[in-house]
């Protein structure tokens, strides 16, 4: 026993390490197996609360209708889903001017979802959805 | 010399475990830190697209509406009417944020009466899922 290095200890070495070393393996395939990685991307929406809604009859205020048939009016008049974000800049006085999106119950949510978008895209900062029937 | 049958010779006991079981380690505090337990709804869901939607958090309830509107949380159909009584009893025990993963076929209605009635069980954070490509 002339050369040992200071490393190995013959008589401290002799701690039994397998067991301990299955258990984490278990451990280890139990969290590799429960992981899902959800990478959920989505959207914040928002309904006017009930100030908002008093004051909805203001002028300045763009409302967006979504009818049962998909279609985008914005007043009386029907614009198509690649118009809106530019429509949508053209009559907002300011940021701040709140955006209703008024969406028919029977219309679908896809159509919806891509005039929120459209809208956000127009520089509107106060959007608010409702919904009509 | 008096070696137990168990005991190998000394040259046989020499490996050393530790940095594998360190590289174990690393590996089981990786999965415990990033698992999360999130109740997927179990179903065929198709996002509507968006372009401006942010990273949702991990953790998080998700209640799905499928394109033939019906609401499910958990794998388990709750219906409009359910969703707010199991959304208390959720949020009561943990505060988390909500997603809602609404078909795009799905109308609008449905999707509108899942907001409010997750919005009046309390929930701060709601957002909708969608899809970016």
């Amino acid at each position: 026993m002339a050369r040992r290095s200071i490393l190995t200890d013959d008589s401290e070495a002799e701690i039994n390490l397998s067991s301990m070393i299955d258990c984490i393996f278990i451990l280890l395939i139990f969290f590799i197996v429960t992981t899902v990685f959800v990478d959920e991307k989505g959207l914040q929406v928002a309904k006017p609360d009930t100030a908002a809604v008093s004051m909805s009859e203001d002028e300045e205020n763009v409302t967006l209708d979504i009818t049962a048939e998909n279609k985008v009016m914005l007043g009386a008049e029907e614009i198509a889903l690649p118009d809106v974000s530019g429509r949508v800049k053209a009559s907002l006085l300011d940021p701040e001017t709140p955006v209703v999106i008024r969406a028919h119950e029977k219309s679908s949510h896809g159509t919806f979802v891509s005039v929120w978008d459209a809208a956000r895209r127009g520089g509107a900062q106060a959007l608010s959805f409702s919904t009509s029937s | 010399m008096r070696q137990s049958i168990l005991n190998e010779p000394e040259e046989a006991t020499e490996i050393n475990l530790s940095p594998m079981i360190d590289c174990i380690f690393i590996l089981l505090i990786f999965f415990i830190v990033t698992t999360v337990f999130v109740e997927e709804p179990g179903l065929e869901i198709v996002k509507p697209n968006a372009t401006i939607d942010q990273d949702l958090e991990r953790n998080s309830i998700i209640i799905a509406v499928s394109a033939d509107n019906k609401v499910v949380y958990g794998g388990k159909e709750l219906g409009v009417a359910g969703v707010g009584a199991r959304l208390r009893q959720l949020l009561n025990r943990d505060d988390l944020p909500v997603i809602i993963q609404a078909d795009a076929r799905a109308d609008h209605g449905v999707f509108s009466a899942v907001w409010s009635e997750v919005k009046s069980a309390g929930a701060k954070k709601i957002s909708l899922a969608t899809l970016n490509d």
